[in-house]
């Protein structure tokens, strides 16, 4: 048993994979399904009636648009809950004196940090494979070129969140406080994003950049890209000064 | 070796620890004991890293030491075989596989070693803990109350495991058990408020208690009379009577040898034992630090 296997075994024998498997394929079914059928649901539910709702053409980009927002909430949930599970080090002082006593703050971390990270990538890429076969079935097939882009933004995303966790895993102890607080720091970052001056240095660009590039519009992403890079490294090296200081 | 020099450790209006000189020599088996908030945990986790000392220095012969806490916890998902297993991967040395089962045996958890640990009890956990701790053949061992949740069966068998550990590696382990220090302990050190009240072998602590002035007699009669007797002579500090029992405690040690024996006979006491009062550890450990 190696730290590398011990996360891969963390994540399949507690289900947390699964957990979020599951939540970025029913996303990636429901998202198309939703925008296909969407006219028809409208229909029957006001059918008759004198109201007008306007809806974007059903379109594979509509399909995609709707699987990312659904799943990038419902996702981001999720990663937190699994991935605090794993990088609140010091949530049971017991199980962390185990680890802290025969290996150091890095050895520890970084596994739990890629796997987690790995598992959140992967589940994302499952939920988008799903959404594109949905959407192809049921709509048309979306650019495939333009989707790994896309889709290669969020990942980028999901690893700047998993970093997020890692530092709040680092400052707070208990894993609820630390997946809270990093939902919320989430949401607090995506709001400062709308500030137009600072909006295509957030890492909340990139999300947007799902829309933008499966929509056919340029490729405006790489302050985005180059500073959630930055933000990633500067919050694992917090993180490992961080719990390297701290007592258990 | 373990050599500490004035450890102090705050967290902050109180004091963990003052000034904490300790010095325990490489192989030897020390006992470290104390009322409850002594600091012997904070000492423990000084050593192993897991707390920073305030102030003070500390040298430790080697980086190959394994923690036992005194409440060992595991991912629950994890069986033992893994979490001793894992142990094994992580120490310095290189140690085969093989080492695995032979520990858990010797642990006592061959049989649930496919088990998660999420249905052991706290003694499975406890041994589950000192196998991980031991399988690496760390140099130094730092054991937080190693028998604390064991059952007498268990205690006795963590014991021998710390006795064999003697000569291999240097282990220093606190405890509560008073007899288990006692048992298997080449040195003691005696906590108390923060501070290291004694560091030495236990012959020396029983020795620097001073001259031996009580003594035990017992007759074959009921022992109250003579107590009330003896304690007319100038020479007795306290005579107690219990049952055919009498504790006797005299100015010195001369006064005892010199004038207890004649003033039984002198009384007639039918004598069938006398023995100077050799003081329990419990005793010793009571003087010191209350």
């Amino acid at each position: 048993m190696t730290l590398w296997r011990l996360e891969w075994v963390r994540l399949t024998r507690t289900g947390r994979i699964l957990i979020l498997l599951a939540v970025f394929f029913s996303m990636g079914i429901i998202g198309p399904l939703t925008v296909r059928y969407l006219p028809e649901l409208l229909d029957s539910a006001g059918g008759g009636q004198e109201v007008i709702v306007q809806l974007p053409p059903v379109s594979p980009e509509f399909a995609m648009a709707s699987f990312l927002s659904n799943a990038i909430q419902l996702g981001l949930l999720a990663i937190a809950f699994v991935g605090a599970a794993a990088l609140a080090i010091d949530a049971k002082p017991e199980i962390s004196v185990f680890f802290r006593s025969r290996a150091t703050i890095r050895q520890i971390l970084f596994p739990r940090f890629v796997m987690t990270a790995g598992a959140a990538v992967v589940a994302f890429t499952v939920g988008v494979i799903t959404a594109v076969v949905v959407s192809g079935v049921l709509i048309d097939w979306p650019d495939a070129a333009s989707t790994i882009v896309a889709s290669s933004l969020v990942a980028l995303y999901l690893v700047f969140a998993v970093a997020v966790i890692a530092l709040f895993g680092s400052l707070v102890r208990r894993v609820p406080a630390t997946a809270l607080l990093t939902i919320g720091s989430l949401i607090v970052l995506s709001v400062v994003g709308v500030y137009e001056p600072i909006a295509a240095w957030m890492p909340s660009y990139l999300v947007g950049g799902f829309d933008g590039i499966i929509g056919g519009g340029d490729f405006v992403y790489w302050r985005s890209i180059a500073a959630t890079v930055a933000l990633i490294a500067g919050a694992l090296w917090l993180t490992v000064v961080r719990l390297e200081n701290r007592e258990v | 070796m373990i050599q500490t020099s004035r450890l102090v450790k705050r967290y902050d209006d109180t004091v963990a620890l003052n000034g904490i000189d300790l010095s325990i020599e490489s192989g030897l088996v020390y006992g470290l004991i104390g009322p409850n908030g002594a600091g012997k945990t904070t000492l423990l986790g000084i050593l192993a890293g897991l707390r920073s000392a305030t102030s003070g220095s500390l040298h430790l012969m080697s980086d190959h030491f394994a923690v036992l806490p005194d409440s060992p916890a595991f991912d629950p998902w994890m069986t033992a075989y893994e979490v001793v297993d894992l142990a094994r991967n992580l120490a310095p040395t290189d140690v085969s596989e093989d080492a695995v089962g032979p520990v858990l045996e010797q642990a006592g958890l061959a049989p649930a070693a496919h088990r998660k640990t999420s249905g052991f009890s706290r003694g499975m956990l406890q041994r589950l803990g000192i196998a991980a701790t031991v399988v690496g053949e760390p140099e130094l061992l730092l054991l937080d109350e190693p028998a604390a949740a064991l059952d007498p069966a268990g205690r006795r068998e963590v014991l021998d495991l710390v006795a064999a550990m003697r000569g291999r590696s240097t282990v220093l382990f606190s405890s509560h058990i008073l007899d288990d220090v006692e048992e298997v302990c080449d040195e003691i050190g005696i906590m108390r408020r923060g501070e290291l009240v004694y560091d030495g072998s236990l012959d020396g602590l029983i020795a620097r208690q001073g001259p031996q002035t009580v003594y035990t007699v017992e007759v074959r009669a009921e022992a109250a009379g003579l107590a009330h007797a003896l304690l007319t002579r100038p020479w007795v500090l306290m005579a107690k009577a219990r049952g055919s029992k009498l504790t006797v405690e005299t100015k010195s040690q001369d006064a005892a040898e010199q004038y207890l024996v004649a003033a039984l006979a002198e009384y007639g006491a039918p004598v069938v034992a006398m023995a100077p009062h050799v003081r329990t550890l419990e005793e010793i450990f009571l003087e010191v630090t209350t």
